[in-house]
């Protein structure tokens, strides 16, 4: 029982970077379409209407999630800039990724933005453009830049009962259309959406010891000694129910809420998923520094799924919504079917 | 505070440019300096004020030239210069310039602000904040900014800090007065009045944070408690450049009060100086002034403390000299801490209430050394 999350786990990773491979065996063709002249389009991004005469060329990229959304669809040499680096861009985007030019290390600001003239912004979420960020979105079309949000981020406008995932792969085919290059795009829908309904035939055979839906708790990051994990509104919750299991915090309505190891302790749940976040590398972020904080607690250290190892780790950063998230899906798919915990 | 006469002949107008034998010599230096001189400092800052100005607005993220400034100024003002690329343009017209205006006029306010509440309650660490105006308005902002998520649409947010932040400010000013309504507005107790009403909202601040805000909410938010210059666009500007004047123009018909209202509520009852009047005046005035400039750029320190200091070691604590004078000071002062923020940690931009403290000690430090005393 022991080790036996661990095999799972490099599979999964073999299974993503075969995919990730394919898609970018698609790429010249795919750009040789994108470049058809005069595509103009209009989109509806979270209660504006963008509208394009033709494929912008200097797209700006304001935060890491938007920046690797372009990057995957192969459209780096049409970006101006990007800012806002939180963590390690993957290896697979690093080529691509270095001749964009960085326009802010961290969050732009509205002049910022303006110097790099860009004919499009990219951010995955709304506050980015207030006033004294990169400037409202309002200012932005006033100057006839359109600024698009994910639709992640844009609970107001979305439909409701949309799934996150859905909410991405709109994205996808959002940026596809606007870019002209709607093939790659929803070629990457079509594979991520895949990779769901594969964790998804988890659902109806998940159950925990005691026959139950079995319930997991996402420790995130350990900061001054305290848990923060998912709560019911983020990416997680989400991933739970496809893969048949039920996040412990989805009663507190926050994306990453701080709680205390005594309420961890108080949900006892089967299983533990740690985001590691060692390329972030601030105290705690490690996956070994967050089972040593869990290991050295004296309550938490009691619970069956420390004391057994029912521990995945995930890449940290794959929590919240991006390209990337499927990934993570597929890792906690995996890893439920190696504990035991899919009939 | 018993005054001695020489003092008192020199609070009353006409003996204001007469030579007072026996006064302590360092208090009327600006009591003897001739009108030409003072008006020739005066004008002096004026210049260096519209100096500052113009080439603050050349610095950040982008250079400005002179012949840019020009063709933007040039092609809004409707001259028919060509104008600059619509980005360019944006990047200056929209954003550089009002921001710098608007450092000027909250500089020159802050520093008014604190000239004036140093003299209302005597007390040399008194700033515009004293009266709890900013921790009102940070409130104000955190409210708004963390309940739109619950009650309203995205639209709510825009508005909603600077709003909330108004409507905080001003709310926080009216349980001020309505503690002090009984009262005789005496020094000490407005001082303490103002700090309480202070902690209580500072209390709520943290509060609401700590309960419902996240950790992008916090951090939006520190960048505006800090006091930042970013959100300033013209309608912050324009509502600054119709309240600023006015309030320091009422400010400044109150200069003889104040001079009075500095040695001590006897004194100045003495003069014939309605003290509880006035003293409710310069309250209200204060508020409504450090309001409207918190509500944009949030709590920007150290100008309000520091630079009244300053200038009274510079032209002396008559406040109609000192209001003035403290008024270009200020204003130059941001204006150009302002630029420092915008390049001095280039590509990043620090809020420039963490600027306005860095630079200013020193600053100040110096003076005093120069000076030898308060």
């Amino acid at each position: 029982m022991r080790h036996r999350a661990r095999p799972g786990i490099p599979l999964t990773l073999a299974l993503a970077l075969a995919a990730a491979g394919c898609s970018t065996a698609t790429t010249t063709e795919d750009r040789a379409s994108a470049d058809r002249p005069s595509a103009a389009a209009a989109i509806d991004s979270c209660g504006r209407q963008l509208s394009f005469d033709r494929p912008p060329q200097r797209a700006v990229a304001l935060d890491q999630t938007s920046t690797e959304t372009l990057l995957e669809l192969g459209l780096q040499d049409r970006m101006a800039g990007t800012a806002n680096l939180k963590t390690k861009i993957p290896a697979r985007y690093q080529e691509a990724y270095a001749k964009v030019p960085v326009i802010a290390p961290k969050i732009a600001t509205g002049e910022q933005l303006r110097s790099a003239a860009p004919d499009f912004v990219v951010a995955g979420s709304a506050d980015l453009y207030t006033k004294d960020r990169a400037g409202t979105r309002e200012e932005l079309a006033a100057v006839k830049v359109p600024a698009f949000v994910s639709a992640v981020d844009c609970p107001q406008q979305n439909e409701a009962g949309k799934s996150p995932f859905e909410l991405l792969f709109s994205d996808y085919e959002q940026l596809g259309k606007v870019f002209g290059s709607e093939q790659r795009a929803g070629a990457l829908a079509r594979e991520q959406r895949a990779v769901v309904a594969k964790a998804g035939e988890n659902a109806g055979r998940a159950a925990a010891r005691d026959g139950g839906q079995p319930t997991v708790v996402y420790l995130y990051s350990v900061f001054n000694g305290m848990p923060y994990v998912a709560g019911g509104t983020g990416l997680p919750g989400e991933m739970s129910r496809i893969v048949g299991a039920k996040n412990a915090f989805d009663d507190v309505a926050e994306d990453w809420p701080e709680v205390s190891w005594e309420e961890v302790a108080a949900r006892d749940p089967d299983f533990i998923v740690i985001g590691d976040l060692s390329e972030r590398g601030r105290p705690g972020d490690s996956a070994a520094e967050k089972r040593a904080a869990m290991a050295g607690d004296p309550v938490v250290s009691r619970l069956a799924a420390v004391r057994e190892n029912r521990i995945i780790e995930v890449p940290g950063i794959e929590l919240d919504p991006s390209v990337r998230s499927v990934h993570t899906l597929g890792l906690l798919a995996d890893a439920m079917k190696d504990l035991g915990y899919v009939r | 505070m018993s005054a001695d006469p020489g003092t008192v002949d020199l609070l009353l107008p006409a003996a204001r440019d007469v030579r007072v034998d026996g006064a302590p010599s360092r208090r009327v230096r600006a009591g003897r300096a001739g009108g030409p001189a003072r008006t020739g400092l005066f004008l002096a800052g004026v210049l260096v004020l519209a100096v500052s100005v113009a080439a603050g607005t050349r610095i950040g993220a982008a250079d400005v030239g002179w012949t840019d400034l020009g063709r933007v100024l040039g092609a809004r003002l409707g001259l028919g210069t060509e104008p600059l690329p619509p980005l360019l343009d944006s990047l200056v017209w929209d954003l550089r310039l009002p921001r710098v205006l608007m450092a000027a006029l909250v500089g020159a306010s802050l520093a008014v602000c604190g000239t004036v509440l140093q003299a209302v309650t005597r007390n040399a660490l008194a700033d515009p904040y004293l009266l709890g105006v900013s921790s009102g308005a940070s409130a104000g902002a955190v409210i708004a900014a963390v309940l739109p998520l619950a009650l309203a649409g995205p639209g709510a947010g825009a508005l909603g800090v600077t709003g909330g932040a108004l409507v905080g400010a001003l709310l926080s000013f009216g349980l001020l007065l309505a503690l002090l309504r009984r009262t005789g507005l005496d020094s000490v107790r407005i001082a303490l009045t103002g700090v309480v009403v202070g902690q209580l909202f500072t209390a709520l601040t943290s509060l609401v944070l700590m309960a419902s805000a996240d950790a992008d909410t916090t951090r939006a938010l520190t960048h505006w408690l800090l006091g930042s210059m970013a959100p300033a666009r013209w309608d912050a500007v324009a509502v600054c450049a119709l309240v600023t004047p006015l309030g320091l123009a009422a400010a400044w018909l109150c200069a003889n009060s104040l001079d009075g209202l500095a040695f001590g509520a006897d004194t100045a009852a003495s003069l014939g100086i309605g003290v509880r009047r006035t003293r409710m005046l310069l309250l209200v005035v204060t508020a409504v002034l450090t309001s409207v400039a918190v509500a944009t750029v949030g709590a920007i320190g150290f100008v309000g403390l520091i630079v009244p200091h300053g200038v009274r070691l510079l032209v002396g604590p008559l406040h109609r000299v000192l209001l003035p004078h403290a008024a270009l000071a200020g204003a130059v002062f941001l204006v150009w801490t302002d630029a420092l923020a915008r390049v001095a940690f280039a590509p990043r931009e620090i809020p420039v209430g963490v600027i306005t403290a860095l630079l200013g000690v020193p600053l100040f430090l110096v003076v005093l050394r120069r000076k030898g005393e308060l």
